[in-house]
């Protein structure tokens, strides 16, 4: 009862919105060829929301303690993968636990982000030993995933891990270093890619370099995205996604569907339920009743930002292909559970600090 | 401490303004993408998501037929069915390709050569694995469709000729749109006229395609049709050509090569026009294998030859019409007189001799004509001279094209004394030569460098028939008459070669008297027997003596019109080394009167009295 009284309303309210928004947009991507996806989203929705509720009675002090184990499990997870991996599309990413199949990467996300959110809790990141034990923690398992290859988990990882150690108090000056220093590392990580990586980037630069192989994606979509205009063609009535010029209409290039038929207009809404459910998240993160909440929540508003940005920056020509699904529109169950459950955490955080004055406001907990 | 935690929160406060900052720069940069593509660029995405969509295929017109003067088919459009399969459709591409197997009665090389063919090429596109079928190959296949997903029965057009051969160089063939055809806007599926009447009126045979605007989706699959603009046939074309004539004429000529010509009078219809041997043009449909064509053109009797009109030969003794008239006309002495034929004409150190070498005794232009005498229009030629002679020649239509449709046309030679006309003479050892008079004489009986075409002849028969009006040879039937131009010569000399005409035909003595006396139409007309002047020393060593008595063998003419009172037709027959013209020629020329009385009235409305 203490509980379902102080839910926010607001983050709650918005993901409502994303879910009507994104299950109308998914039956125009799907209503042609393969309707019973739609309907198997429902059901990916009401288990969502499941985990959604259950995470909210989760104390957050549990997360500080499953944090260590559950890292060091991904680890390991992660390192039995190159051994005996399942390959799917020229990428070994899963592992084939009999009943399902797991993608290490995905806990690891998790673990980290407790991890980090963990470590700061009692610490800023204003020493070396602060900075560089969560720097390793993050980059061992990165270069784990990149290796597998998987670009998309890969950003995610870093960077949530940079939003947290910014808000844990980074000094700008090294940021600055880390950043000067990353983009004099570009071209050793062109070195280190995998060619269908590197293509993409080349095709980005070019699309029309390659019209029917890797730059078809890409032509399509903005084909798609431009020719819907402000107004957008009509519900069910464009005409790259129902004579399937859309290449993944239903997963990774969904937003093309949207903004061809609901035009800028629907650009426009979704971007402002996001923008909704972001400041939310940041809000609540500010507002948080202890430390851990207020890093998990910037973890998790950063992990929401970069799947938005390099999703439709992907899909309108700003970014490079890389496989990232659209939060709670692209089909499919795991991504969409994830993004709930994350929701969920936060909405936990939320319950926990309701009529609480944040950590080390005068009178705080720990003040 | 205390400062120290201050410290820190406000630090935190900072990172927090920080993020809020940085949120709406992510979300920023994203909408003005959007609106660059959605606003800016909005237009041009609309084109290309237009240009996915929709496709303009043509609809091809269906070709327009062709048909004799009694609307029997020469050229005539059949439904035929071809199966195409859509690779990626099909479910099992063994048991389906081993069902078509049985069904269309492949051998075991055709199915390995379709097998080939689905592995390489792409999924999604139709393969056609079998054409030209009839309705009773596919009968079995159309029914059980719906077990064999991906295969397809489709029904089309093709081109048959029901007389391939009789009719081939005046119907001509089709064959598939080539490289300048499509320059010219013709689709690469379209067939286009090569020869005959189908490349004569194209225009007007081809019709004009229509468009149909189709939806398509990524694979190019039809979704739906738009718009439609339906296509238009081409236009059916009705020949004068009385194909049981032709017919006739081809019986008649047998085995032999050569050329029959058969002309209105009055509007120049060409009721027939045959060079034997032809070539079967139903073999040009599909595409000819290129050995069939290589044997076509390696043929020494050249079926592909129209010698009705692309060769031109020496008219021989049915030039003497044109050497009389033009004696007449000049008034000549001699035209109106008579010399005496001792066999032979004595010429500085040489002797021309008549063909009948113990002579004519004394004769006139009657019967000079009747009985072909070499001498007499040995001296009327030497009185006119090879400039009225070749002036003559040009009148009667020689030395030019005769303007029929059909192309390509020979226009023969007409030689000339003249420096300007020299240059028209093509070999060029004669170009130089010195005209003599011999050649002078031998020009008026038809020999020497003078040739013309078995069409040419033809209208020159017909022109004498009808009053000196030289007509343009007209391939449709109730075309207009067009006068190419009109001889200036009076009825009354018209009415002596006329008369003398008739006499070849009538008089015992008469050249064609045996073939023609007892044809059903009263005839005109001449005989001509065209001396071989090349002797093929070289060719003696490697062609066999039976075809080299062949090449030696003269050239048969006969030329005239029927009946001689009100005159309907003109005929022209020319047989390759049939020997003489009154017994190699004339019989055909009386096939094709009895053919022509079979069903023709004499008294037609078409024959002024």
């Amino acid at each position: 009862m203490r509980v379902l009284k102080s839910l926010d309303w607001v983050l709650l309210a918005s993901i409502c919105s994303l879910a009507v928004l994104g299950m109308v947009t998914l039956y125009a991507a799907v209503h042609q060829g393969n309707p019973d996806l739609w309907q198997k989203q429902g059901i990916f929705w009401g288990a969502g929301f499941l985990v959604f509720g259950a995470l909210c009675f989760v104390p957050l002090r549990l997360l500080g303690l499953v944090c260590w184990p559950m890292y060091g499990m991904a680890l390991l997870l992660l390192l039995l993968v190159p051994l005996i991996g399942d390959v799917h599309m020229g990428a070994r990413r899963w592992l084939d636990l009999g009943v399902m199949n797991l993608q290490p990467s995905e806990i690891m996300k998790w673990a980290l982000m407790f991890m980090l959110a963990n470590w700061f809790a009692t610490r800023e990141a204003r020493g070396w030993v602060e900075i560089l034990a969560p720097v390793l923690l993050t980059v061992l398992p990165a270069a784990l995933i990149i290796m597998q290859p998987d670009l998309g988990t890969t950003l995610v990882l870093l960077f949530a891990a940079t939003a947290l150690i910014i808000a844990a108090g980074l000094p700008w000056r090294l940021l600055g270093i880390a950043v000067v220093a990353g983009l004099a590392s570009l071209p050793l990580l062109w070195h280190f890619m995998h060619d269908y990586q590197k293509q993409r980037v080349l095709t980005l630069l070019d699309p029309q370099s390659d019209p029917l192989g890797a730059g078809y994606h890409v032509i399509q979509s903005t084909i798609a995205i431009g020719s819907g205009g402000l107004l957008g063609k009509g519900f069910l009535h464009g005409t790259q996604a129902r004579l399937h010029f859309l290449p993944e209409q239903h997963t990774d290039f969904i937003f093309s569907v949207l903004a061809e038929e609901g035009g800028f207009i629907a650009v426009a809404l979704l971007l402002s339920f996001y923008a909704l459910l972001i400041f939310r998240i940041l809000w609540i993160g500010h507002r948080a009743h202890s430390r851990f909440g207020s890093l998990l929540c910037i973890g998790i508003a950063a992990m929401f930002i970069l799947y938005i940005t390099v999703n439709i920056g992907m899909v309108s020509g700003i970014f490079p292909v890389v496989g990232l699904p659209l939060p709670f529109i692209s089909y499919g169950g795991s991504a969409l559970v994830t993004m709930l459950g994350a929701t969920g955490l936060v909405m936990r955080v939320a319950i926990e600090s309701r009529g609480q004055i944040p950590w080390q406001r005068p009178g705080s907990p720990l003040a | 401490m205390r400062n120290k935690q201050l410290e820190q929160r406000s630090r935190f406060d900072l990172r927090m303004l920080f993020f809020y900052a940085v949120v709406p720069l992510f979300m920023g940069l994203l909408v003005l993408q959007v609106l660059k593509l959605q606003w800016f660029e909005h237009e041009h995405y609309v084109l290309q998501a237009e240009q996915n969509r929709l496709n303009i295929v043509p609809t091809l017109p269906v070709r327009g037929e062709i048909t004799d003067v009694l609307g029997r088919g020469l050229a005539i459009n059949r439904i035929a069915y071809h199966v195409q399969l859509i690779p990626e459709r099909v479910v099992n591409m063994d048991e389906t390709l081993h069902a078509l197997a049985t069904m269309l009665q492949w051998s075991d090389g055709k199915l390995a050569h379709v097998q080939r063919r689905i592995e390489h090429t792409r999924p999604d596109r139709p393969v056609l694995l079998d054409d030209k079928l009839q309705w009773e190959q596919v009968s079995p296949l159309a029914a059980r469709l719906h077990h064999l997903p991906g295969v397809d029965v489709e029904s089309g057009r093709y081109r048959e000729y029901p007389y391939g051969g009789l009719a081939s160089h005046m119907v001509g063939y089709l064959s598939l749109a080539r490289k300048d055809d499509l320059d010219a806007g013709y689709f690469p599926s379209e067939f286009v006229g090569r020869t005959g009447a189908e490349k004569a009126f194209e225009q007007v045979l081809h019709g004009r395609p229509g468009y149909q605007q189709e939806e398509v989706d990524a694979v190019g699959r039809r979704v739906a049709v738009l718009k439609r603009s339906p296509s238009k046939m081409g236009q059916t074309l009705q020949l004068a050509l009385d194909i049981d004539v032709q017919k006739a004429a081809s019986q008649a000529l047998g085995d032999r090569t050569g050329a029959v010509v058969v002309m209105d009078v009055h509007s120049g219809g060409i009721i027939a026009l045959l060079s034997q041997p032809g070539y079967d043009t139903n073999r040009f449909i599909t595409g000819l294998e290129s050995d069939q064509w290589q044997a076509w053109l390696n043929d020494p009797e050249k079926p592909l030859l129209n010698r009705a009109m692309q060769a031109a030969y020496p008219p021989a003794s049915t030039f003497k019409l044109v050497t009389g008239l033009a004696g007449l006309e000049q008034g000549a002495r001699l035209a109106g007189g008579s010399t005496i034929c001792p066999g032979y004409v004595e010429l500085a150190d040489r002797k021309l001799r008549c063909w009948k070498h113990t002579g004519h005794g004394t004769i006139s232009l009657h019967r000079a004509l009747v009985e072909s005498c070499d001498v007499y229009f040995y001296q009327l030629g030497d009185q006119l001279g090879m400039a009225a002679i070749s002036d003559a020649a040009q009148a009667w239509g020689f030395g030019e094209k005769t303007g029929i449709a059909l192309s390509p046309e020979s226009r023969g030679s007409v030689p000339s004394q003249s420096p300007y006309m020299m240059s028209a003479v093509k070999n060029s050892a004669s170009k130089r030569k010195k005209w003599f008079r011999g050649e002078t004489m031998i020009t008026a009986i038809g020999q020497g460098t003078l040739t013309a075409t078995p069409l040419q002849v033809a209208r020159l028969a017909a022109a004498i028939a009808n009053g000196g009006q030289v007509l343009r040879p007209q391939l449709l039937a109730n075309a207009q008459a067009e006068v190419m131009h009109r001889v200036d010569v009076s009825e009354e000399h018209l009415n002596i070669i006329r008369k003398g005409m008739r006499s070849v035909v009538s008089d015992p003595h008469g050249t064609a008297h045996r073939a023609l006396a007892d044809a059903p139409w009263q005839m005109a007309g001449k005989t001509g027997t065209a001396q071989v002047i090349k002797m093929a020393q070289d060719k003696k060593n490697i062609i066999s003596q039976d075809q080299l008595d062949k090449e030696h063998r003269d050239h048969a003419w006969f030329m005239g019109y029927a009946p001689y009172v009100n005159p309907k037709i003109a005929i022209a027959v020319f047989v390759e080394h049939g020997g003489h013209g009154g017994s190699a020629a004339a019989p055909v020329a009386a096939a094709v009167i009895r053919a022509m009385a079979s069903k023709y009235d004499v008294v037609d409305a078409t024959v002024k009295p």
